[in-house]
């Protein structure tokens, strides 16, 4: 049988090599197709990456029970009394699968000792402050995530600093400070006898967002003092941190992300106390111009493959009618039908296993072109991608209460990638094909090997 | 003990005619056995019914005493039987050696070399050799596959005189010297007069026209 299919390949040169052009041919086209997909789709992640999403635990302020009252002189006094958010917890959240990082903000307010704010709009006499955010990665706090500030100078904060803050560019000029340089800052808040803290200029960035015309010193966003959480520890003299308003956890991605919410749901922490927020807005913005480039790269691949299904079962088709004759030969001299149907299969196959290894070099030729082609047609498809203010007031993220809006200039796909065509995928071509070849040759010689041998050889004379 | 049994054999083609109505024959080893009749008496259908080719409509077909629908039509081409046909049935792609060598229980060249081809022809791509050659591997890969029994339709009926004469000569030798059981469907008296029986098929029935002592006796 072996003998008889590799007898036949060597010998019937002519119809091998139009077999040969046609596999190599559909298995170039789908191999190329393969990779186009497999870099579309490592496209997406990355912008999905690279937009990012996040769910914030926080404080449930909305919960009564977590206030307490309290009758003082002149009013009543209200305190938030319930259970604050701890390392301990955020170590729990980490340990969900799919999150990445974290970034826990804590809140503050404080007057500048020894530099001075850039002055706002001023209801009274009132010594200049200005509100003050700790994070424990200014790489994520949501001014730099969203475009709106951008670190020009020095580098941004992380968990193992120590006293250190990001000015902006505006507050530097002002006071002529530089990287290195020192400030000092303390507590604005009634109760007094606040330290005075220094703290060290390790970055510099600019407000690259439209901050309106009318802001408190408080509210502009040059005077925005980015520091670490030891440092504001200091500064309002609390035992441990606090993460006043909430800890953002980053998604590997954002895709994922209501199935990990889901999952931080189920932790053992006090519900009572916290909330989760999940903040999908960039992705939910790009999801669609993403979706539509995979959808039309799919789509082409699906026709693609049909099409080559198509006229692949059509060729072994007319050719195993063709050996209608050799079929009923084999039949009469008693060759079981299992055995010539595998034989047709070893021939094809053979011939397969050529073709599938040469199209790994036609397909690394032409995948990368193919795919600029591609790409450049979809980024012209795509529409201008914006994302606008809430106007319903649900979504302030600035700790002044402000929106800060997006920089949406890195939110596009990309309109060229770089595509590789791997082994992996080669393998793949290689496991479809085999199973392809195998049941369109089964398929064609169904009805050759159901006739009686009788009726094929008294047809063929 | 016969070696082929006919029992009651009748066959209808698809379009339900008749053609073979309740065949009785008998056939056994070391004998050359020779069906005559008109063309479309169902000859061809015969010698495929006897080979397991097709399967009959009703009746019984015994190979030593066997139903052969019940042992299988596969397994009694694949043991029992080989055939010779008029345009050979060749596989194309093959060479004679390789031709032979599909139902060979043994070398095929001493056999091929008996029937008068070289080592060389031997090794030729099979549509290169001439019709009377063609038609001596089609008979090498019958006698090299052990068949006991050989079924031949109008083997002769493409060859020149000499050439028919020779392969005549061949098939008498394997059933008398081998200990074959040779049928042969034909049109050639000629043919039919070496058989050691000689039927005639018409309207469907068959009826021993002859054998070898009636031969012997003219």
């Amino acid at each position: 049988m072996l003998k008889r299919a590799f007898f036949y390949t060597t010998r019937k040169k002519g119809k091998m090599l139009i077999l040969l052009l046609t596999l190599f041919v559909i298995s170039t086209f789908v191999l190329t197709g393969l990779s186009i997909l497999a870099a579309a789709d490592q496209s997406a992640l990355s912008l999905r990456q690279s937009v990012g999403g996040s769910i914030k635990l926080e404080r449930d302020m909305d919960n009564s029970q977590n206030w307490t009252y309290q009758q003082g002189i002149g009013g009543v006094l209200v305190d938030y009394t319930g259970t604050p958010i701890t390392d301990a917890d955020i170590e729990k959240v980490m340990s969900v699968k799919g999150i990445r990082d974290y970034n826990g903000i804590g809140f503050g307010s404080v007057f500048a000792t020894d530099f001075s704010f850039i002055p706002g709009i001023s209801f009274g006499q009132v010594r200049d402050y200005s509100a003050l955010p700790s994070v424990s990665n200014s790489e994520y706090f949501n001014y730099f995530r969203r475009g709106a500030f951008k670190l020009v100078e020095g580098r941004h904060i992380t968990p193992e600093d120590d006293h250190a803050v990001l000015i902006s560019t505006a507050l530097a000029e002002r006071n002529g400070l530089k990287l290195g340089d020192t400030i000092t800052v303390q507590c604005c808040y009634d109760a007094g006898g606040y330290p005075n803290v220094l703290l060290k200029i390790v970055g510099i960035y600019d407000v690259t967002m439209d901050d309106g015309q009318f802001n408190t010193t408080s509210t502009d966003k040059r005077n925005r003092l980015i520091i670490d959480h030891n440092a504001m520890q200091e500064i309002m003299v609390h035992d441990v941190i606090q993460y006043d308003n909430g800890v953002e956890f980053f998604v590997d991605d954002p895709r994922d992300i209501d199935k990990i919410a889901a999952q931080i749901q189920k932790l053992d922490l006090d519900w009572s106390c916290f909330k989760l927020t999940v903040d999908n807005t960039a992705y939910e913005a790009v999801a669609s111009s993403l979706t539509a480039m995979q959808n039309m790269v799919t789509g082409l691949i699906i026709g693609i493959v049909i099409v080559s299904i198509g006229i692949l079962a059509l060729i072994l088709n007319m050719w195993i009618k063709q050996r209608t004759h050799e079929t009923g030969i084999l039949l009469a001299i008693g060759v079981s039908k299992v055995k010539i149907v595998t034989q047709y299969i070893l021939e094809t196959l053979m011939i397969a296993v050529i073709a599938f290894g040469l199209s790994y070099f036609s397909s690394g030729a032409i995948a990368q072109r193919a795919c600029n082609l591609l790409f450049s047609q979809a980024a012209e498809t795509q529409p201008v991608l914006e994302i606008e203010t809430p106007d319903d007031g649900t979504e302030y993220l600035d700790i002044t209460g402000q929106y800060i809006p997006y920089d949406t200039s890195n939110m596009v796909a990309p309109d060229s990638i770089e595509v590789h065509v791997t082994v992996e995928q080669l393998l793949w071509v290689y496991l479809l094909g085999i199973v392809l070849c195998t049941a369109a040759v089964t398929l064609a010689s169904l009805p050759v090997v159901k006739m009686k041998p009788k009726n094929i050889l008294s047809k063929m004379s | 003990m016969s070696i082929l049994e006919v029992r009651g054999l009748q066959y209808s083609y698809e379009n339900k005619k008749r053609v073979l109505r309740g065949i009785n024959a008998k056939m056994e080893h070391g004998k050359m056995y020779a069906i005559l009749g008109p063309s479309g008496c169902g000859k061809t259908t015969l010698l495929s019914l006897l080979g397991g080719l097709d399967s009959p409509s009703s009746g019984q077909i015994l190979y030593q005493g066997e139903d052969i629908v019940k042992t299988g039509l596969a397994d009694h081409r694949r043991s029992h039987v080989a055939f010779i046909f008029q345009n050979y049935n060749l596989i194309d792609y093959l060479t004679p050696m390789e031709n032979v060598a599909l139902t060979a229980k043994q070398p095929p060249l001493p056999i091929l070399e008996q029937l008068g081809l070289t080592a060389e022809e031997a090794k030729r791509n099979v549509l290169k050799l001439s019709g009377g050659q063609q038609q001596r591997v089609a008979i090498a890969r019958a006698l090299a596959s052990d068949a006991q029994v050989i079924l031949a339709d109008e083997p002769t009926g493409n060859l020149d005189e000499d050439t028919a004469a020779e392969i005549t000569s061949i098939l008498k030798k394997s059933a008398h010297k081998s200990g074959k059981c040779v049928v042969i469907v034909t049109h050639s008296n000629e043919l039919a007069k070496e058989a050691d029986v000689i039927f005639q098929l018409r309207k469907g029935e068959l009826q021993i026209a002859g054998s070898s002592n009636i031969n012997s006796r003219n």
